[in-house]
């Protein structure tokens, strides 16, 4: 029988979860990004543009963003790297991935694109100086294939930057849980008719590994110098490690 | 996109080169035996789209 894994707080077996992600992304793709400003009251902006400056990504580097969905690091890698840099689009997800591409097209960006699944990256060994992430690693099947393949495709000295959904300061827990099991699927129902995309959402992110459960995962994969900063009491961490 | 940047692109699984095919506008693993499309100005690199290669089929040197 196929091994057992999360979606949310259901159990299903291995090979569905990535489908059923799947389906969660095709269906959300068109008002994603509005999802996201109401759903965090705008602050998601706030969490990638600390990501993007805090990331030390310099004029004609290469970065790989992983899980670039709607393209907002994308946008924010190419302003940082410049024409003479090199900045790849991916997501596992085609409706995602065109709205993201069609989105900095007509921004005046034409960023190279794949549709690739994290955990089999198709880039050459020792090519990108920072690999991103933000708000995908949780729905990756298993983290640490994922964690691995992109420590493959950095240069040594190369950075990863995690950005994600973590465990929030515990007194602000039962407001948390109120916000994200009554507010946030209402909100789906009423913007995007789709109440159960977004349970999965506040589902997926109760069962993620808390800050330092991923900063032990990072080193156990071959990360050095791995560190986290949490942002807003810890509903998001930024978790930075670097491949020697 | 720009053929210089699809030669970036490696086999998702054996990490080797792909031959670009201009006119079936497919990525080709000559190792894997697999073709990876390209849709909508989109390369797609997942195993579970790719077309296994005919047994007789040749792949031109692009």
């Amino acid at each position: 029988m196929d091994k057992q894994t999360h979606f949310g707080f259901q159990t299903v077996e291995e090979s569905q979860k990535a489908r059923k992600v799947a389906e969660v992304f095709h269906s959300v793709a068109q008002k994603y990004d509005v999802m996201n400003d109401v759903m965090s009251a705008g602050i998601h902006r706030v969490w990638k543009k600390f990501t993007l400056e805090t990331s030390g990504v310099r004029r004609g580097q290469r970065v790989l963003d992983i899980a670039g969905g709607t393209g907002d690091l994308s946008r924010g890698w190419r302003e940082r790297v410049g024409a003479e840099g090199e900045v790849w689009l991916t997501d596992i997800n085609s409706s995602m991935l065109t709205v993201g591409r069609d989105r900095l097209l007509d921004e005046g960006y034409a960023l190279p694109v794949a549709l690739c699944d994290a955990e089999k990256l198709p880039f050459p060994d020792h090519y990108f100086d920072c690999v991103s992430v933000a708000f995908g690693l949780r729905n990756m099947t298993h983290k640490e294939v994922a964690l691995a393949e992109m420590l493959r495709v950095l240069k040594p000295g190369g950075k990863v930057l995690v950005l994600e959904f973590s465990k929030v300061w515990k007194p602000l827990t039962p407001f948390y849980d109120l916000y994200s099991f009554k507010a946030l699927p209402l909100m789906g129902k009423w913007i995007t008719d789709d109440p159960e995309s977004y349970r999965y959402l506040a589902e997926s992110i109760r069962m993620h590994p808390d800050q330092a459960t991923l900063k032990a995962m990072m080193e156990e994969v071959g990360f050095v110098r791995v560190d986290y900063h949490n942002l807003s009491a810890g509903v998001v961490a930024l978790h930075k490690g670097y491949k020697l | 996109m720009d053929s210089k940047l699809l030669e970036i692109l490696v086999c998702p699984l054996c990490k080797g080169p792909l031959l670009f095919q201009k006119n079936s506008q497919e990525l080709i693993c000559k190792a894997d035996r697999l073709a990876f499309p390209i849709r909508d100005g989109i390369p797609v690199m997942l195993e579970s789209d790719a077309r296994p290669l005919a047994d007789d089929e040749n792949v031109s040197q692009a």
